[in-house]
């Protein structure tokens, strides 16, 4: 199986997590079983937090914490996440990041002839200007977190949460509770965003889609310049 | 001597400022080179600050502070 599938959100960020603390090169496609929303852990530590998880969690979307940025992203069978561990060359800035990743998935879906773009989408979970668009409607939305590692390099997980199917209606109320708490004005809608399952045939998907992913991501892994490379393994 | 702790001025194409998410250290506490002592987020990125050298934090801007590239936000000494 080319995407693991975990059973809990929380046990997919976690294996993550793992990979980018071990600071070696690797690749990860996953799902999960259970839904649930996660939130960068900053978060976390806001006043009202515990309050808002217990509400989240009696409407069906337990909150759960990630060490990458952003906002809030609905998971469960319903999104692909693909995680990216890589050591970033000297010089290198988050923008490379960003274009490493959104390359991945633009490749991919080319391959399908879906052609793609990036940028913001106003009124979608998670916003940001590298979002992955289709029709400006969000397919995918971005994020990262970088540890310095000495000599001017840095370590990176960038992640990318794929919309592969539209998330249960009751999850939008709840996305625009929690990004309210965080002072967010405008609620996530529905009808910003786009579906995996609305662009590709049924036969082709998933699986035809993440071994392209896969073989995408690892083709620019190759490319990134050898001395980061080296200088990780000896970090 | 106190060194300086100095949000990256190279990180980040643009000149958008970010924000310190969090203190994961408090004013005053001893910490030892290296030790992840914040983070800061701009453009949905999550970037550690580890300590430059084995001191004394002083915290000079608070967590949810928006700040610039290259600017100070404590010491250790």
């Amino acid at each position: 199986m080319i995407c693991v599938e975990f059973q809990s959100p929380a046990d997919g960020v976690a294996r993550e997590e793992a990979l980018f603390a071990a600071g070696k090169p690797a690749l990860l496609l996953w799902r999960s079983v259970e839904r649930g929303i996660v939130v960068p852990r900053s978060r976390g530590r806001r006043p009202g937090f515990v309050g808002l998880s217990m509400a989240a969690a009696r409407a069906g979307w337990p909150l759960m914490l990630r060490s990458s940025g952003g906002g809030a992203v609905p998971q469960g069978p319903g999104t692909i996440n693909l995680a990216i561990i890589t050591p970033m060359p000297v010089g290198a800035r988050v923008e490379d990041g960003y274009r490493l990743i959104c390359g991945a998935i633009s490749e991919a879906l080319m391959r399908f002839e879906v052609a793609t773009e990036t940028g913001s989408v106003d009124a979608a979970f998670c916003d940001g200007a590298w979002n992955v668009t289709v029709g400006q409607r969000k397919l995918a939305g971005t994020a990262q977190r970088w540890r310095p590692i000495g000599n001017g390099q840095s370590i990176a997980l960038i992640h990318a949460a794929i919309v592969a199917a539209h998330p249960p209606a009751s999850v939008w109320p709840v996305l625009s509770q929690v990004e309210a708490q965080a002072g967010g004005i405008t609620p996530p809608r529905r009808e910003v965003h786009v579906a995996l399952d609305e662009l590709l045939p049924a036969a082709m998907a998933p699986q035809a889609l993440q071994g392209a992913l896969m073989r995408a991501a690892e083709d620019r892994l190759h490319h990134l310049p050898r001395r980061s490379l080296e200088g990780a393994a000896a970090a | 001597m106190a060194t300086d702790i100095v949000i990256p001025s190279d990180l980040w194409e643009e000149d958008e400022e970010c924000v310190i998410t969090s203190w994961l250290v408090d004013d005053g506490a001893s910490v030892e080179e290296g030790a992840l002592i914040a983070e800061i987020m701009t453009a949905k990125v999550q970037y550690e600050i580890h300590a430059p050298a084995s001191g004394t934090v002083s915290i000079k801007e608070e967590a949810d502070a928006v700040v610039a590239k290259g600017a100070v936000i404590g010491t250790v000494a």
